[in-house]
């Protein structure tokens, strides 16, 4: 119960700032924890689901910003309400076992010990999840890969695992696997749009190749971006990445992009007169979207890089024109 | 046959009130919470699965309703038509099976395989847990307190409310805003759902609505197959599903839509 305004404002997320500062209400939320430990008459108010929720997204929070001891804290409070057997606890004390693991010895004991438990229980979704993981921060991409793959032929249906493939398999430079992987996560969760902007981002990647194909990865990109934008008007990512995609196409711009792509390539399923206006609509909306978030303190500390990019993304279409 | 504007009038020991109406009661909220908590130690979970194999059988069924459900939404033609093959061969072939060899003979009886026998005696155990205390609580009322009218209603009602109100009174001529004790027993039976939302929250077990939703639909998205039935028929259903889908894709024509629906809320027009 307690914090219903401490969880609206802190969880764990991609932005150092905020994570440090969230981990740095640890003190008062374990604190809180210990003394409301009173008894409840009625039985209704007694399990709250989103308490256990703060306390795992703590628990990353403190880890990650190098608070040990109280992600141990967090992680003993877990462990205590669900018993350490839990899958999803294991998980958590798996990660807190690797974090202050010491070099490549301490990793591969915690290979050795993820093996044992899945020895004994071999659906035990969060430590192979958290094998695979460590195998990619051994850099052992190929064995990652392999594993993840096995664990997608027994749960096909987790989104997750299959944008984290397709991540490891960008970062082999497989971009068609990748691709293939992003559908299949979007098969599972149709309405992602920061799904549909990374598969657009993905295309992109492609279409640079510059062979006979790539006018139809950059128009397929083009849509992509488009369908996130159509899910989430508001997606800074989305918008920046119709800019870019629509560039390559535009008149007399062809030679500053890098892009090696002949009208006939395209202009027949999207007009040319359709991609300007969509580049222009799309550049403007940018604008807009940093002008509001520089304004607003909190929007602007949690998404600093992201606006800083965009701006300079901005800054460098205005040279050229 | 009662007749309008006299008022029926029967005179009734007060202690009726206080010693029918309210035990009644009483025990009806006490057995709702007696029935949640055992409900709750009875419990067992659905079994996850115990191999990656059984996980595989379980969970691809849903990749084709997936692929079935947002094709559209996200894939093109080539890409499609790949995905649309190989699950349409892959069902027919039984690859995603936990021990094809097995394909095509009868499935397991489910009295004596032992997984299927767990599963039905849970849903025995759920069963039970809702007839015995009302068999009891029914009995025990009939026993003491049958035949009284213990309450009379402040408004008037149709005759047809009657069966509904005097059970257990066998009297023609009643009027229906008189109620019986054995009716109060089935009010309460039904009336106390939000007694009990109140005291044990809103998603307990004594909510018996909630649980016959359940008994309908055991354990959605854990496991799609109930007990005894072949998932290899399941899988030859799927693929004839998959067969008839035809390709179309709403990224088509997706960029008019975002000048003309999502460009003039934000005052650009083109």
């Amino acid at each position: 119960m307690g914090h219903p305004s401490l969880e609206d404002q802190y969880s764990h997320s991609s932005s150092l700032v905020d994570n440090v500062r969230f981990s740095q209400q640890a003190p008062i939320i374990l604190g809180a924890k210990a003394t409301s430990a009173k008894i409840n008459l009625l039985p209704a108010q007694q399990e709250d689901p989103s308490h256990y929720v703060l306390l795992e997204q703590l628990f990353l929070s403190c880890l990650q910003t190098g608070d040990d001891k109280s992600a141990l804290q967090c992680l003993e409070l877990l462990s205590d309400r669900f018993g350490p057997s839990n899958e999803r606890t294991s998980g958590l004390y798996g990660i807190y076992e690797e974090a202050v693991a010491k070099g490549t010895n301490g990793l591969e004991k915690c290979l050795q010990k993820y093996d044992s438990i899945l020895s004994e229980n071999p659906v035990n979704l969060p430590i192979l999840k958290r094998r695979v993981a460590i195998l990619r921060s051994m850099s052992k991409p190929m064995e990652a890969i392999s594993s993840l793959v096995e664990i997608l032929k027994a749960v096909p249906t987790d989104a997750e695992a299959w944008c984290e493939l397709a991540d490891l398999y960008m970062a082999q430079g497989m971009a068609h696997q990748a691709i293939f992987c992003l559908e299949e996560s979007l098969l599972v969760a149709a309405n992602a749009w920061n799904i549909h902007a990374r598969l657009g981002e993905v295309l992109y990647i492609c279409a640079r190749s510059g062979d006979e194909t790539s006018g139809q990865y950059l128009v397929r990109s083009i849509r992509c971006f488009c369908r996130s934008i159509e899910l989430c008007d508001d997606y800074l990512r989305g918008f920046y990445g119709l800019v870019m995609a629509t560039l390559p196409l535009l008149d007399g711009k062809q030679g500053d992009t890098g892009f090696k792509i002949s009208a006939a390539q395209w202009e027949k399923t999207i007009p040319a007169a359709t991609i300007s206006k969509l580049h222009i609509f799309a550049k403007r909306r940018l604008e807009h979207i940093i002008e509001l978030r520089s304004s607003n303190h909190q929007l602007w500390e949690s998404c600093q890089g992201e606006i800083i990019a965009a701006k300079e993304l901005l800054d460098s279409l205005q040279d050229t024109t | 046959m009662v007749s309008q504007g006299l008022e029926q009038t029967i005179v009734r020991d007060p202690a009726l009130f206080y010693w029918i109406l309210i035990p009644i009661s009483i025990v009806m909220i006490l057995t709702g919470i007696l029935r949640h908590y055992a409900t709750v130690l009875m419990n067992t979970p659905p079994k996850p699965p115990s191999t990656l194999a059984e996980s595989r059988e379980r969970l691809s069924i849903l990749r084709g309703v997936n692929l079935r459900n947002n094709a559209s939404a996200v894939l093109t033609k080539e890409a499609f038509e790949a995905r649309k093959n190989y699950l349409v061969s892959a069902y027919q072939n039984g690859e995603f099976l936990k021990d094809p060899e097995n394909r095509g003979q009868a499935p397991a009886n489910p009295m004596t395989d032992p997984a299927g026998m767990e599963a039905m005696m849970g849903m025995m155990k759920g069963n039970m847990m809702m007839m015995i205390p009302q068999t009891l609580i029914m009995s025990w009322i009939n026993a003491f307190f049958s035949g009284f009218v213990i309450l009379k209603l402040p408004f008037p009602l149709t005759i047809r409310f009657k069966s509904m109100l005097q059970s257990g009174v066998m009297t023609r001529d009643l009027d229906v805003r008189w109620v019986s004790s054995l009716s109060w027993y089935f009010l309460n039976l039904f009336g106390l759902q939000s007694v009990f939302g109140f005291i044990l929250g809103s998603d307990n077990a004594a909510n018996h609505m909630s649980q016959q939703m359940s008994s309908m639909n055991p354990a959605a998205g854990v496991n799609p197959f109930q007990p005894g039935q072949d998932p290899d028929k399941l899988y030859q259903s799927e693929a004839e599903n998959l067969e008839v889908l035809e390709h179309f894709c709403i990224l088509d024509g997706i960029e008019d839509r975002i000048l003309h629906n999502i460009a003039p809320k934000y005052g650009y027009t083109f």
